[in-house]
């Protein structure tokens, strides 16, 4: 159908609230450098522990913590936020559900979340779940504030004009719904008075160690991966001014892989006191899960069928697809690791962190930028962005950044994993803990550059963001018209606006 | 634009919130639940006025619109 | 045949139908862990933390020491052979949460207890470079310095208690008078020890216990509770 079509069918488009969106890019951009920073601190703390300068609030211990919390939940949440409220409007041609005070309230309530916790970790704090530190408390009024996000999103896909719901706000919905379930699940406990911030797990040893992977691979499946793949759906088609490369693959994509990614959380306790049965499980399932995940790189890729050249002229687009990119190597790593026998040399390593990281700046990162260089001018109303020259600049820093991170940290990891093992002529352990210790830290230093590396390019980002947004330069030519006029013919299956 | 019913609902959700805040951090038995609570409260606070700000910039803005009309 | 559409035209079918899809694999994998009973072996010697150690074993969770400490030896032949043998279910039965960890920065605690004395312990915690000079690890000596919170305990016990963990009514009532026993090197700790075997005493300066006491009361008994010298692989098979 045609735009001009469109328009007379569906009428004229709503005013969307994109105050909220705008909100939560800024927040996004805020966030994505204080978890860098917080990185490249932590970094340093490993690779020379007199940067712990005896202080127990920013020891490591404590500041782990807000470094992961910052990176999943601030930046990236942030990020999930604004581009869902973004996309979700636009696709169904609505107005955000709730009117401006429960939109405000979500991105306000979602914003003293992250202070809140990020201040009681450093306070000492901690239930010391991986990606769910936050005490009852904190996890309580999360708990509200997302509650309002899903009314929000349902709420919009409800009362929409265009009659099917677009494929990202499949992913999105799936990435709304899942969390509350692993978040509420997870987080069950016994505080041990209603005015301490202190609270007991209701659940305990093996079974609290299932639950908690069965959360932690979700929060990477779900909050990570599904969440960001909404993100894809739109971003790409958009900048590249294409459509999906295939409906029929979204839909295969989509089910399998929210049915497939649930079970994948045995990966993460290979050889230890968990059952047997439940191991094999979780790698037989995390093997098939690479399907799926390609599946969805392979989509969003071929997307850029018949506009490959964009992938020179668009800096922004090039972050897209290298995502995806970083994203399909990553999910093959992923099943690697999660059979057993490799799993008996990767777990406890740095090979894991190599892994994590390659997804959290090569996919998640990667695609926020790609859609934050479409956004900012689009919500800001710019002509375009101040400088492409500095995206690619972030680009090849960025990139560069990365590839420092995972290469020393695949050399680390699999060689403490050696060291771990190996036996000396004698039949004894050859080598003694801290030794493998030592011999890391070259590489802990390399992987503090790479860190830098990557929060420069986040720096010249911020740089570039701010000049798009004030310089005159970068001012629309004309008068912004009053009256939505119809919007250009655009292709079949690309978003409608 | 005028006043939403969100804006009462989630004001009034808010005004719990600050209540049970204050509670929090005067029965706080340790430092984080009394940052926790005050922080509430503040945040309550700060809501709520922002919200009562909003609506008489939306009361102003619409009898400046209705004054430029009459000036036709 | 369901079409597509049953999905796409209707938001509430789609999120109903996420949900059910994504609530399979959880119920399946992790419902039998609580049914089947052969998940937590039995076996003799597992007992609940003493008030102490749970007190340090809270100072353990906060300070997020599980981040570069793992506790959960696997069935492996070099880890059992440089940590001892591999760590059992029963083992961390009432640890709420679980504190396996997922990264060695520094090595091994399941079977820490005992391996060092507790002088070396506190040594250490305050400075692990004066020891260990390669190590990556950050100074707790604040830990030495912060009094222990007592008056909190009773109410962590009966916490505790309400999620599983069998504290008896004399248990809860002694709690004051056991972690006076368990920091006073003097002290008559047959009552203490007779409820909770193994328990290692630490000595409190000044008669105020500190939060590093609680600590290493907490570290010196890990993995020291089952005595594997008298079971066997067969009677732990699940």
């Amino acid at each position: 159908m045609s735009g001009a079509a469109l328009e007379h069918h569906l009428g004229p488009a709503p005013i969307y609230n994109d105050a909220v969106v705008k909100k939560f890019v800024i927040a996004a951009i805020f966030w994505a450098i204080v978890a860098f920073l917080v990185g490249v601190w932590i970094a340093t703390e490993l690779a020379w522990p007199a940067a712990n300068l005896g202080l127990s609030w920013i020891n490591f211990g404590r500041l782990r913590p807000v470094h992961t919390s910052a990176a999943i939940f601030a930046f990236g949440g942030s990020a999930l936020f604004g581009t869902s409220f973004f996309v979700v409007q636009r696709t169904c041609r609505a107005r955000l559900w709730g009117g401006e005070a429960l939109a405000n309230f979500v991105f306000w309530g979602y914003q003293f979340f992250i202070v809140m916790a990020a201040l009681s970790y450093v306070m000492g704090f901690s239930q010391s779940k991986e990606y769910a530190e936050p005490e009852w408390h904190i996890d309580l009024w999360l708990t509200v504030v997302w509650v309002c996000y899903l009314l929000i999103f349902v709420g919009t896909l409800i009362k929409r004009q265009e009659p099917h719901i677009y494929v990202a706000n499949w992913f999105y919905l799936a990435f709304i719904v899942t969390v509350a379930m692993l978040h509420i699940v997870n987080n069950l406990a016994m505080p041990i008075s209603p005015y301490a911030a202190k609270s007991y797990s209701v659940y305990a040893g093996v079974q609290d160690a299932l639950v908690q992977w069965w959360y932690g691979h979700n929060a990477v499946g779900f909050f990570l991966t599904a969440g960001f793949l909404g993100m894809m759906y739109y971003f790409i088609p958009k900048a590249a001014g294409r459509p999906v490369y295939s409906y029929r693959l979204s839909i295969v994509h989509f089910w399998t892989l929210i049915f497939l990614y649930i079970w994948a959380g045995p990966h993460h306790l290979h050889w230890t006191a968990l059952p047997d049965w439940t191991q094999t499980l979780g790698m037989a399932f995390s093997i098939m899960l690479w399907m799926p995940s390609w599946g969805g790189m392979i989509n969003g890729i071929m997307t850029l069928s018949g506009a490959w050249d964009k992938l020179r002229t668009d800096p922004g687009l090039r972050f897209s697809v290298t995502a995806v990119g970083f994203y399909g190597m990553s999910t093959f790593e992923g099943p690697v690791m999660s059979v057993r026998d490799v799993n008996a040399l990767s777990h406890y390593t740095d090979w894991t962190i190599g892994h994590v990281h390659s997804g959290a700046l090569g996919w998640v990162a990667f695609i926020v930028f790609g859609a934050l260089y479409y956004l900012v001018p689009v919500l800001w109303h710019r002509q375009r962005l101040y400088s492409t020259k500095l995206v690619a600049w972030h680009y090849w820093i960025a990139t560069l950044g990365i590839v420092l991170y995972i290469v020393s940290m695949w050399v680390a990891g699999i060689m403490q994993g050696l060291m771990w093992r190996a036996y000396d002529q004698y039949g004894f352990l050859q080598y003694s803990f801290v030794e493998s210790v030592v011999a890391v830290h070259p590489f802990y230093v390399i992987r503090l550059l790479g860190g830098v590396f990557f929060l420069t390019g986040g720096l010249i980002m911020v740089y570039n963001f701010y000049r798009t947004i004030t310089s005159p330069t970068t001012e629309l030519p004309q008068a912004i018209p009053l009256v939505p006029v119809t919007s250009p013919a655009g292709a079949l299956g690309v978003p409608g606006e | 634009m005028d006043s939403e019913p969100g804006d009462f609902v989630v004001g009034a959700l808010m005004a719990v919130f600050g209540l049970i805040g204050l509670f929090l951090a005067a029965r706080a038995a340790d430092d984080e639940m009394y940052v926790f609570g005050l922080g509430l409260v503040v945040f309550a606070g700060v809501f709520i006025l922002g919200l009562i700000k909003r609506h008489y910039d939306r009361l102003d803005a619409a009898r400046a619109m209705l004054r430029v009309r009459s000036d036709v | 045949m369901i079409k597509h559409q049953f999905f796409e035209k209707n938001a509430i079918f789609l999120l109903v139908g996420t949900l059910l899809t994504v609530a399979i694999g959880g119920i399946v994998e992790i419902v039998p862990l609580f049914t089947i009973e052969t998940t937590v072996e039995h076996v003799q010697g597992m007992r609940p933390y003493t008030p102490l150690e749970m007190a340090g074993r809270d100072i353990y969770v906060r300070e997020g020491c599980y981040l570069c400490h793992s506790q959960q030896i696997r069935a492996l032949r070099d880890e059992v052979e440089r940590y001892g043998h591999y760590s059992i279910a029963a083992e961390s039965m009432y640890d709420h949460p679980f504190q396996w960890g997922s990264k060695r920065i520094g090595p091994d605690l399941a079977r820490v207890g005992g391996k060092y004395s507790n002088d070396w312990q506190y040594a250490h915690l305050k400075n692990p470079q004066e020891l260990v000079p390669e190590s990556l690890m950050p100074h707790y000596a604040f830990l030495a310095d912060t009094p222990l919170r007592l008056d909190d305990i009773e109410r962590r016990m009966r916490t505790l208690r309400a999620v599983g963990v069998p504290y008896s009514d004399e248990d809860v009532a002694q709690a004051a008078a056991d972690i006076a026993a368990q920091t006073n090197p003097a002290a008559d700790t047959t009552d203490l020890l007779k409820r909770y075997p193994k328990a290692v005493g630490v000595a409190a300066q000044d008669g105020r216990p500190s939060e590093m006491d609680a600590l290493v009361a907490y570290l010196q008994m890990l993995g020291t509770l089952v005595n594997f010298a008298d079971t066997n692989t067969e009677r732990l098979q699940q």
